[in-house]
């Protein structure tokens, strides 16, 4: 009986990795430009849709469909911020999260008309399938393994990024005090769209890892939207190894709910969300 | 004035949407000359500095740095030509460290021989602080960062807005004091003050704001501070 509840929790960790990749791009879009990209979870789905293509009609290998559309991901990231967002930010938040609610809309029926409403799904091939077995019945998916390690990775490059790299010295000069960072001639405007860019870097690499986890069909973005905004309050705004904590914690709960009933999985992530705020409304591990 | 003018400010009016904060000023500060502005709150100091930097609202009129019309360039431009703000209030990013803080100004200003090695002979102090948030600072070293951040950038022309806005007299002094050893490496400097006194001893030539107009300008010596102290207040 034990065994199958350690199984559960195991479960929910790797599970957690998937939610980390989700969370992490939110985190940094809302930390550094104060604002919560509606679309984010669309764009997550739309990135899996151009995987899709890229290994049904190109033959790629998912892996490398993935390295390809980064680039590609971080000049979309760039241009969304510099042409369009930039425009609204600062103004009003209301207009930035209307715009990106409309960017939300656009992309879930553009989806649609394209590819229809059917659950889609990449082969991750005989990676999707290998187990590693810890005896006691307890066995983890390989890929699910490999999942949560490059979430980890993911969360420690960007941190390696934020805090050892001079762009990142300029992410967060421009997190701290806006006004200020164009005041002493660092660009805001670039620095904002730079910013977006490896956001949607992250954007892309969720989306590799997602297509192969699970269906998904154009509808799915608001769930993950969900999901990133969740685990990004719950470790607290702003931080990077929070989005981890709270990937993981969403994680746990899901999976430990369903083992109750399959009805409370999304039910239990979203309770212990609430629970969190109501107990530390900062999260578990605020910034500042 | 003696030297080639470095910056001439020349007919510039600002407006924040309809209100106008500066109207037809002239200002000229030359290389190695260090020159004061004065005025009340709310005259427009501030926004002469925002101006040259490209900061504040709508600009009409010319703003030469040594010959070249820089209106309408963006900021980061401007400051790569040599032009560095010490902004009022400070404004550090105070969840960086001082380090960092400092790098941002070496990382956006002019190559030069002002660097580290030079900055921490400076200020001993930050050098022992180099990893500590600058947030974490006093009020007055705070404003050494800030005017470190500054002098990174190997500016021409260096703008002090309110340096010793908070900080007790000796801190103030100390800082004060750097001011004439930037000059000598041939920096423009201009150093909006509302200290009357503090301003003018330290300034070849000054300028006097009332409400956006120049309502009085010359060198320190030459004018009485009876004159300065009513036009400051528009008496
Ligand atoms: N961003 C802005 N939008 C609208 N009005 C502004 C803006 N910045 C400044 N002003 C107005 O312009 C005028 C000049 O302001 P400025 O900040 O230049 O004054 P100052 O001389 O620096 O004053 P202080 O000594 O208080 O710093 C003021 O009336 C101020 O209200
Ligand atoms: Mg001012």
């Amino acid at each position: 009986m034990a065994a199958v509840w350690i199984n559960q929790l195991l479960q929910g960790v790797l599970l957690g990795g998937l939610y980390t990749m989700f969370a992490i791009g939110l985190s940094l879009s809302a930390g550094v430009m104060r604002f919560v990209n509606i679309a984010h979870g669309d764009f997550i789905v739309l990135a899996c849709f151009a995987l899709l293509i890229l290994t049904t009609s190109l033959g790629l290998n998912p892996v490398v469909a993935t390295l390809a559309i980064l680039p590609l991901a971080f000049a979309a990231g760039f241009a969304l911020q510099r042409f369009l967002l930039q425009r609204v930010v600062g103004e009003n938040l209301l207009l930035v999260v209307l715009v990106t609610f409309g960017l939300s809309i656009i992309i879930e029926n553009g989806l649609l008309q394209g590819f229809g409403a059917d659950p889609e799904k990449l082969s991750g091939g005989w990676m999707e399938t290998a187990t590693i077995g810890l005896g006691h019945g307890i066995n983890m998916g390989l890929f699910q393994v490999v999942t949560l390690a490059a979430a980890v990775a993911l969360v420690a490059a960007l941190d390696l990024l934020l805090y050892r790299s001079g762009i990142g010295a300029k992410i967060r000069a421009v997190a701290d005090d806006v006004v200020a960072a164009d005041l002493i001639g660092l660009s805001s405007v670039r620095i904002y769209a730079v910013a977006m860019g490896i956001s949607f870097v992250t954007i892309a690499i969720a989306a590799g890892f997602m297509s192969i986890w699970t269906d998904f069909d154009p509808s799915s973005g608001p769930t993950r939207l969900l999901i990133a905004f969740e685990a990004i309050v719950l470790g607290g705004l702003g931080s990077i190894w929070g989005s981890l904590v709270g990937g993981i914690v969403l994680g746990i709960a899901q999976s430990v709910g369903a083992q109750f009933d399959v009805a409370w999985q999304m039910l239990a992530g979203h309770l212990v969300f609430l629970l969190v705020l109501v107990v530390r409304p900062q999260g578990l591990f605020p910034k500042y | 004035m003696a030297q080639e003018a470095l910056l001439a400010v020349d007919g510039v009016s600002v407006f924040y949407d309809r209100f106008r904060a500066l109207a037809d000023i002239d200002v000229a500060v030359g290389g190695g000359e260090i020159v004061s502005i004065i005025g009340a709150n709310g005259a427009g100091k501030s926004t002469l500095l925002k101006a040259i930097l490209g900061q504040a609202g709508r600009v009409e009129g010319r703003i030469w740095l040594a010959g070249e019309d820089i209106v309408g360039r963006t900021t980061a431009a401007i400051v790569a030509l040599g032009v560095m703000l010490v902004p009022e209030g400070r404004r550090l990013f105070p969840s960086l460290t001082v380090e960092e803080n400092l790098w941002l100004g070496w990382d956006v200003g002019r190559r030069g021989e002002f660097g580290f090695a030079e900055l921490w002979q400076l200020f001993p102090q930050l050098a022992e602080r180099k990893r500590q948030k600058a947030g974490s600072l006093s009020g007055g070293q705070q404003q050494m960062v800030a005017l470190g951040r500054a002098l990174l950038a190997n500016p021409r022309l260096l703008l002090c807005d309110e340096i010793s806005l908070g900080l007790a007299p000796i801190v103030i002094d100390e800082l004060y004091a750097l001011i004439p050893r930037i000059k000598e490496r041939g920096v423009g400097i201009v150093v909006v003050e509302q200290d009357i006194s503090r301003s003018l001893a330290i300034a070849d030539r000054f300028y006097c704001l009332l409400e956006g107009r120049v309502v009085l300008a010359g060198r320190p010596g030459e004018v009485g501070r009876e004159t300065v102290v009513q036009r400051y207040f528009g008496l």
